[in-house]
């Protein structure tokens, strides 16, 4: 088994202790960060996305991955930089104003850096002015939002409005979702994009982002 | 009221008629004109919220208040309140070995789940024409508060046994507050576990399941049953849901109850699952009237099927809705 393979397969098993192992032999072995990270790592988290929509594994399973991925990943991250290797797109992420819940909108970012995105989460409870400061600090592609109370998904609106005020419009796209949060809603406030899971919501970043 | 909830059981399921059981406690604060906040702190104020909803909807079972943050305060978390929204619990009491160890199991009647008893008490004494259920939430999803619900996710595979142990002390919790809900007057219990949704089956059972299966066996009989809610992804976990002894299973809308229902045994029943939230809090009284409809259709060669909500409604939600779930329900049965 090429050790490629072999990263793929033990992130898949979440070994996290592995998967930095076998990454650190790889570059040693003089394998370009790009390849690591394209073949290895997110090839490995593309197979865990694809099992976790068939529902074959669940969200503790698909956690242990995300976390293995991660600790390969911050060995990669100096060599990808100094060789001038850019993420797929860049994402803020955050569960709106009012709004304590985070689950949903963790497992969507775990899916998002699976996809090979940047993805800046400012957590839960948060401003329309630290959605648009973060997503202007880091020159994102999208600001993602997430809310699972009825009472706070009007507050999407409120982060829209504030980014229109702001004449950010068309710098940013905005993707929305959580349990309250439909395709109506959605258009009805004027964001591009709602998706009813998280591996759709990783699968339309990833689009989104190839279309700006 | 004491009765006989074996029977009750054979006679839901007997009925000629469908029958209804949602749960709408917290839009049920617009007949009594409280805020959440007012609501989830004095069980005098629920338990006038209770009867008056008993007293203007045909609903099968009296259901008390569910919040799924007052069980976790007893141990010691963070809530957030707030005037019209559920409260909330906030970051994490125990995240390793240790401070799972150190956690002392508090006793039921501590912090606001006294509030609850009485609520229940006042409700098992003076609403007499149906049974009266309380409500708790579910060992694994206590344990998630407690340790933190993302990090659960993943300690639960790494450090399985750890997680076990709190999710032991939990359990051990939950048990004496169940009784407690029996020794108030109430007829059975609605045990809410969220949480184990996100896990695969044997998971599920593994990390809560088990657990619930010695609850209910110390606690569950003739007089007090207990109902299982959960509204995840429960399409493969009925089989082990049914192995927990619960006479109820009550299923979110996160489920197809057509590929739910050829899975519960005959003589339990079994519960579900109009959105709470899209249909009846942001729908229509058309769409609610259409969403009942459909789904009764869907369900009809199933006796042991009552319509329900798929998760409690959230506060706020329109009564003309739930006026609509009802007469939807009327009209129905007078075809």
């Amino acid at each position: 088994m090429s050790i490629l393979n072999e990263i793929s397969e033990k992130l898949q098993a979440g070994n996290r202790n592995a998967v930095k192992e076998l990454v650190q032999k790889a570059i040693d072995e003089g394998l370009s960060a790009k390849v690591i990270l394209e073949e290895g790592l997110l090839a490995g988290m593309s197979i865990i996305g694809e099992k976790f929509k068939n529902e074959e594994i669940y969200i503790p399973e698909v956690m242990i991955a995300a976390r293995a991925m991660n600790a390969g990943s911050e060995l990669l991250k100096p060599l990808l930089a100094s060789a001038g290797v850019k993420a797929t797109g860049k994402v803020v992420i955050g569960t709106v104003k009012g709004d304590l819940h985070d689950i949903g909108k963790n497992i969507v970012r775990m899916m998002m850096e699976g996809k090979g995105l940047e993805v800046h989460d400012l957590g839960v409870d948060v401003s329309a002015e630290q959605f648009i400061a973060k997503a202007n600090e880091v020159d994102a592609d999208i600001i993602a939002m997430s809310a699972l109370l009825t009472t706070t998904m009007t507050e999407m609106k409120t982060v829209i409005d504030a980014i229109k005020a702001a004449g950010l419009r068309n710098k940013y796209k905005i993707m929305i979702g959580g349990g309250p949060v439909t395709e109506s809603f959605c258009k009805e406030i004027g964001a591009d994009a709602y998706t009813p899971d998280a591996a759709t919501a990783a699968e339309t970043a990833v689009k989104l982002c190839a279309g700006k | 009221m004491k009765r006989n909830m074996d029977s009750w059981v054979k006679n839901v399921i007997a009925s000629d008629k469908r029958l209804a059981m949602p749960i709408i406690t917290y839009p049920g604060l617009a007949l009594t004109g409280n805020t959440v906040l007012e609501f989830v702190k004095s069980g005098k104020k629920q338990f006038e919220c209770i009867r008056a909803l008993a007293e203007k909807y045909d609903s099968i079972a009296a259901v008390t208040v569910m919040d799924l943050s007052a069980e976790a305060e007893c141990f010691g978390s963070q809530v957030r309140f707030s005037e019209n929204e559920i409260p909330t619990v906030i970051g994490k009491i125990v995240s390793d070995e240790e401070s799972i160890s150190a956690l002392a199991v508090p006793k039921p009647g501590a912090f606001r789940t006294a509030e609850y008893l009485i609520s229940t008490e006042l409700a098992a004494s003076a609403i007499a024409d149906r049974p009266v259920f309380g409500g708790m939430i579910g060992p694994f999803s206590l344990a998630g508060r407690l340790f933190d619900i993302t990090e659960i996710m993943m300690e639960m595979m790494l450090e399985p046994e750890m997680i076990k142990a709190l999710v032991a002390k939990a359990a051990e919790f939950l048990q004496a507050y169940a009784q407690a809900f029996k020794d108030a007057g109430a007829n059975g219990i609605i045990v809410a576990e969220p949480a184990a949704g996100l896990l695969s089956p044997e998971k599920s059972a593994e990390f809560s399941y088990e657990y619930l299966k010695k609850i209910i066996a110390a606690v569950q009989d003739d007089s007090f049953i207990f109902i299982l809610h959960n509204c995840g992804n429960t399409k493969n976990q009925v089989k082990f849901m049914q192995s927990t002894g619960a006479r109820g299973l009550h299923f979110g809308n996160a489920v197809d109850m057509t590929l739910i229902l050829p899975q519960v045994r005959s003589d339990m029943l079994a519960f579900g699952n109009i959105d709470p939230v899209k249909v009846i809090k942001l729908g229509s009284p058309n769409d609610v009237r259409r969403s009942v409809r459909e789904l009764l259709d869907k369900t009809a060669e199933y006796p042991n099927f009552v319509l329900s909500t798929g998760c409690d409604t959230p506060p706020a939600s329109p009564l003309e809705n739930i006026d609509a779930f009802f007469e939807s329900v009327y009209d129905y049965n007078n075809r």
